[in-house]
């Protein structure tokens, strides 16, 4: 296993603790509970957005909390849902007059550990309120979800509840804009190689060096079918052709084209596959408005990629370009 | 006795708690049947931990008691059981808020409560081969007591029969929730583990509680 580790069972742990101390003054720590939060939140005033899922998928989310995007997050361990107890310490610290807005992604153990948090804290008269993301168009339904996962795409919703709670959207707001949002972006991902979770030690799963996973998971679970690797366009025309058919886009349509890194593929690859995702767009007469090349929802190191595609329109072209700050300063 | 105590509650969780971790190795051998074969291994965390904390837990009332196991198990107990118990447990103890006895009909009201719970995390129906195929049964008897005679030894032996029966009936179904569902028909002709563990569980506090189980109904 090549990893910078100490005790693996510290690794989650070690992480938080040097994403706190790279911003000083900036975040509150509660380390029992991996809760990581603005220090200048709750504020009455503003909903508390939070999102906790398994760690390993990093900047997602403990290094997407900042002023214009989460207010808090509270990983569990790696590929694991967070614990209830975390899930309501988490409710119950970042607790406002105007609300709290949980964003999910669509996985079984991190919803229900949700659900039960949330009617807990609802039963202690706490108002909040949660959202399910569910942007990968690979496989209805895996071995985690009943339904689509939710990965990449999480982003633009955080990005865009984040920047309408700035301005004060109340809580009925939050969740009618991250439904618009998970409306409009789809998202489908390759993997080159497995990943290693620290605890575990081994790969997740076997690949041929000339096989991909097409559809992969950020678990690492299965997706559409194993193949033969084919030119990089290829793949990325492959991508294309599954999301641009799915919602459909359509020409003429406004939007934002991600290109997120599974952990292990360098940015000068993801460049690559954004060259062809933009050739594709303009041939397909979609206007690309922003565009998002890097990490932003990982498989710890996986060689692989996803494409994401947001159909825009004024308010959520105004909400993206609302400015926000993370620790992983990607945009 | 009618009448259902905060010490008999507490020593019902004890029996519970060594329950599962006795049979811990065969839960799992039954999970192995036709799931991932880590059922006995997921309660048994969980219960490991409650049998350690139960000495300082919360004891002001079976509301406040109820709902600090819900949260150890949520956290303890793997897989989707932890939820899922928990869940279960979180209702029954937001039933009982302040309450130092319960009645039958408490009961009745908290095995319900149960049920919706579980149903409303994992989306079970009755007859999906789950822990609420048992639980449902296990509810009528409490009721028919509740509504009868409201002798709380006659229910529990009753609900005991009724869950035997339930888990046995069961086996021949095909599982359409959980780690289960993915083996699709091999499902069908083995014990579903979660309902086992309910009857064991259930026949292990009639042994505890002087139940007799000779007067059961054939």
């Amino acid at each position: 296993m090549r990893k910078f580790l100490n005790d693996p069972n510290n690794f989650v742990k070690e992480m938080i603790e040097g994403v706190h101390l790279a911003n000083p003054g900036k975040f509150k720590l509660v380390p029992e509970f991996n809760l990581l939060y603005r220090s200048d939140r709750p504020d009455n005033s503003k909903v508390s957005i939070v999102q906790g899922s398994g760690s390993g998928h990093e900047p997602a989310h403990i290094m997407a909390v900042g002023p214009g995007m989460l207010d808090a997050a509270s990983p569990g361990a790696v590929f694991a849902a967070p614990p209830v107890d975390t899930c309501l310490a988490c409710i119950e610290h970042l607790k406002s007059d105007a609300g709290v807005l949980v964003l999910i992604n669509n996985y079984q153990g991190d919803r229900m550990s949700w659900d039960m948090a949330i009617e807990m804290a609802q039963a202690q008269g706490i108002k909040v309120e949660k959202f399910i993301i569910s942007d990968d168009v690979a496989v209805p339904n895996s071995t985690y979800s009943i339904g689509r996962r939710g990965v990449a795409g999480n982003f633009f919703v955080i990005k865009a509840c984040g920047a309408a709670a700035e301005r004060g959207a109340s809580l009925d707001d939050l969740l009618k804009l991250a439904g618009k949002v998970n409306d409009n972006v789809r998202s489908m991902g390759v993997a080159l190689s497995s990943c290693t979770p620290p605890l575990k030690g081994a790969p997740l799963f076997d690949i041929a060096e000339d096989e991909m996973e097409f559809g992969i998971g950020i678990h690492g679970e299965p997706g559409r079918r194993r193949d033969k690797t084919k030119a990089a366009d290829a793949i990325v025309d492959e991508m294309f052709d599954a999301i641009a058919g799915d919602l459909p886009f359509n020409k003429g349509d406004r939007v934002a084209v991600m290109i997120n890194g599974l952990g292990g593929t360098p940015i000068s690859e993801l460049y690559l596959l954004y060259r062809r995702a933009a050739q594709r767009c303009e041939q397909a007469g979609l206007t690309i408005v922003r565009n998002y090349v890097g990490e932003y929802c990982t498989s710890l190191e996986m060689a692989g990629a996803s494409l994401t595609l947001l159909r825009l329109d004024k308010e959520l072209e105004d909400l993206l370009a609302a400015p926000a700050e993370i620790p992983i300063r990607v945009f | 006795m009618s009448e259902i105590t905060f010490d008999a509650v507490e020593r019902g969780i004890r029996t519970t708690a060594a329950t599962v971790l006795r049979n811990e190795q065969h839960f799992c051998d039954l999970d192995a049947l036709a799931g991932d074969g880590d059922f006995g291994n997921s309660l048994a965390a969980g219960f490991r931990v409650i049998e350690a904390e139960l000495p300082t837990l919360d004891k002001s009332n079976i509301g406040a008691f109820l709902l600090k196991l819900s949260m150890i198990i949520s956290k303890h107990v793997g897989g989707s059981s932890g939820p899922l118990w928990g869940t279960a447990f979180m209702r029954a103890g937001m039933l009982c808020k302040d309450k130092t006895s319960i009645t039958l009909e408490d009961m009745e009201k908290i095995v319900t409560a149960a049920i919706e719970g579980i149903q409303a995390r994992g989306g079970a129906q009755p007859g999906d081969k789950t822990l609420i195929d048992v639980l449902i049964p296990v509810r009528d008897a409490i009721g028919e007591h509740a509504r009868g005679d409201g002798d709380t030894k006659a229910a529990l032996r009753d609900a005991t029969a009724a869950a035997e029966d339930a888990a046995e009936r069961a086996k021949s179904w095909v599982a359409k929730r959980g780690r289960q569902q993915f083996t699709g028909d091999r499902s069908s002709g083995t014990p579903d583990p979660g309902m086992v563990a309910v009857a064991t569980i259930l026949g292990d506090l009639c042994t505890e509680f002087g139940v007799s189980r000779s007067t059961v109904n054939a």
